[in-house]
């Protein structure tokens, strides 16, 4: 029998950059283990029965329900009528469910820079040895932790009239008047990119440091005895090494990005001017404020459809170099 | 200058820049700590903003601790966390243990089926799966917050990772010696997967403590709301003092900040296991 070397063990100089098809005929190549005294054929399929029963109960069925009822009109209160695709015809003429699209997309194009980009400069940043650097590693993570409510309370502070934002601008003269950030249809929007950007940066800088913590030190130090500058040591080292896990938070900002709602209920309620109305948020009103179930599901699968593309993209132009699975 | 002077130039350069980073992340929360603990005379906003609250006082602390239920709340929240993480990790580590150790029919179409769960968006699921809720009689249930939130891909990936660096041979010893699978389960797999257990507890914690939108959703009832969203109604309180809201949100953020900060060595190692195949 051969002996299971646990991966996660295995120092190797080489970025993980195998498929999920290879590994899983690594699986196969594994001889089968023989009859296992004691063992039942239906042993391995016991152990996951809890988890199969939650996910029939609150995925698959929910998932089957939401497809049905896009089909229907329905109040939550009265009995559904059935209306074949007319949800979806309304999806193409209704102005907000397009404010909403466009939103989301603002929210994923402004996120890019804050969640795959700024977090490696900062993974790189932390990743020095440092009495010390423990602390800002976590100081920098300390968003995460906290509750978006929280936060959202918090970065009131920040963008209100008289707000710590307003007095930095005004005071190197960058502005003349201070600005009511969320209440300002132009800059709402990307207060709120901020804020989201802000609070999840430190989950993208960890993995990035994970990633980081897998290139071998003397591949810099080599590059150093040839005479590369920190800058090229970054170009031609750090990111084509790193580029598993650039597959990885680029998949999770777009999810991320797509799904924002916490942020908008907390500090804007979709306002100004539906400035800061997302695909999540208007889902959310139309279901829970305006009681449209039908509707709502309709525009969920159109997200759903929306988020699977997106994932498939990112696979195909990753070449499905990502580290997960 | 001696590369001695400028190694040590270059260090406090270093740490000036860690610090200005560290300050654009913390700062909203210390300005929170500030508006908590100033005195009424004191205003919160102000040209030059002034931080130090002179002197402290503990009247708004008191006050959002009076206008809320809090200790109920709090103790929702660790009726939540308390049921919620250990369940969730059992399941989790029930499921990851044949995906990871044995073979048998149907173990890639169990694995993708949960792991599509990661991709169904929260947003959307959020009206379905409270339909299905309601039609089980679990709203507005303590049962109707917890049984959904019981499920994490996340955590049967992450588990499944390191369930498969057990050797072979250990499992292979055990039922030789007539051990059977859940016994093993127990006292083998458990205990060598104590790390990632640990990370889990951690990340579970965490998003329970601060989960919101789903129990907003399911309770109707406040007295069954957790601590996060007993906040958000401290904020619609008309004619709350923003001193008082501060002092709120500080009092709901301080336990998860401080059981963060007492596990947080473990965090690196999690996200190492979670990324890396």
């Amino acid at each position: 029998m051969a002996i299971h070397v646990p991966e996660r063990h295995a120092p190797s100089a080489a970025p993980r950059t195998r498929s999920r098809r290879s590994t899983s005929r690594d699986d196969r190549k594994r001889p089968q283990p023989g009859r296992i005294p004691g063992q039942r054929w239906y042993t391995p399929y016991l152990f996951p029965i809890p988890a199969l029963i939650l996910f029939g109960i609150f995925f698959a069925w929910p998932a089957v329900t939401a497809i049905q009822l896009s089909f229907f009109k329905w109040d939550a209160v009265s009995q559904p009528i059935f209306v074949g695709l007319d949800n979806f015809a309304r999806l193409a003429s209704d102005g907000r469910f397009w404010t909403g699209l466009g939103n989301s997309m603002l929210f994923l194009v402004g996120m890019f820079p804050l969640l795959v980009v700024i977090p490696l400069l900062l993974a790189v940043l932390v990743n020095q040895r440092l009495p010390g650097i423990k602390t800002f590693r976590m100081l920098y993570y300390l968003p995460v932790v906290t509750s978006m409510v929280a936060v959202g309370v918090a970065w009131e502070y920040v963008f209100n009239q008289q707000g710590v934002l307003n007095w930095i601008l005004t005071g190197f003269g960058i502005l003349d008047q201070p600005i009511q950030y969320l209440l300002d249809p132009v800059w709402a929007l990307p207060a709120l990119v901020l804020v989201e950007g802000w609070k999840s940066m430190g989950v993208f800088m960890m993995i990035y440091l994970a990633g980081l913590q897998t290139i071998p030190t003397n591949l810099y130090e080599a590059a150093k005895v040839d005479g590369a500058s920190a800058w090229h040591r970054l170009r031609h080292i750090t990111v084509p090494l790193i580029v598993p896990y650039l597959a990885v938070t680029l998949t999770m900002e777009m999810l991320e990005a797509m799904q924002v709602f916490t942020s908008v209920y907390v500090m804007t309620q979709g306002g100004p001017q539906d400035s800061t109305l997302t695909l999540g948020y208007y889902i959310w009103s139309a279901a829970f404020q305006k009681y449209d179930m039908g509707y709502a599901s309709a525009m969920g699968l159109v997200l759903w459809l929306l988020l699977i593309l997106m994932a498939l993209a990112n696979y195909r132009i990753t070449k499905g170099r990502t580290v997960m699975t | 200058m001696t590369p001695k002077l400028a190694f040590r130039l270059r260090r406090a350069g270093m740490y000036v820049l860690l610090t200005a980073i560290a300050l654009v992340f913390v700062g909203p929360f210390l300005i929170l700590l500030s508006a908590a603990f100033k005195p009424a005379g004191q205003a919160v906003f102000s040209f030059p903003p002034d931080i130090i609250p002179r002197p402290p006082v503990l009247t708004w602390v008191k006050e959002a601790w009076t206008t809320i239920p809090y200790l109920s709340y709090l103790f929702n929240s660790v009726i939540y966390v308390g049921v919620m993480v250990p369940v969730y990790i059992v399941v989790s580590a029930l499921c990851a243990y044949p995906l990871a150790q044995m073979n048998f029919r149907g173990k890639n179409l169990i694995f993708f089926a949960i792991l599509s769960t990661m991709f169904l968006p929260g947003e959307v699921m959020l009206l379905p799966r409270f339909l299905v809720v309601s039609q089980l009689g679990m709203a507005d249930s303590y049962a109707g917050v917890i049984l959904p939130g019981l499920l994490s891909a996340f955590g049967i990936f992450l588990i499944r990772q390191t369930f498969a660096g057990v050797p072979r041979e250990v499992i292979d010893a055990a039922r030789t010696d007539g051990c059977h699978e859940l016994r093993i389960f127990w006292h083998v797999m458990l205990p060598a997967a104590r790390p990632t257990l640990a990370i889990l507890g951690i990340f579970g914690f965490i998003s329970v403590w601060n989960s919101f939108i789903w129990p907003m959703v399911v309770l109707k009832d406040s007295a069954m709301y957790p601590i996060a969203l007993g906040i958000s109604y401290l904020a619609g309180v008309t004619g709350t003092d923003v001193r008082s809201l501060a002092a709120g949100t500080v009092i709901s953020i301080l336990p998860v900040v401080i059981f963060f900060m007492i596990m947080q060595r473990h965090v690196l190692e999690g996200m190492r296991g979670a990324v890396k195949g």
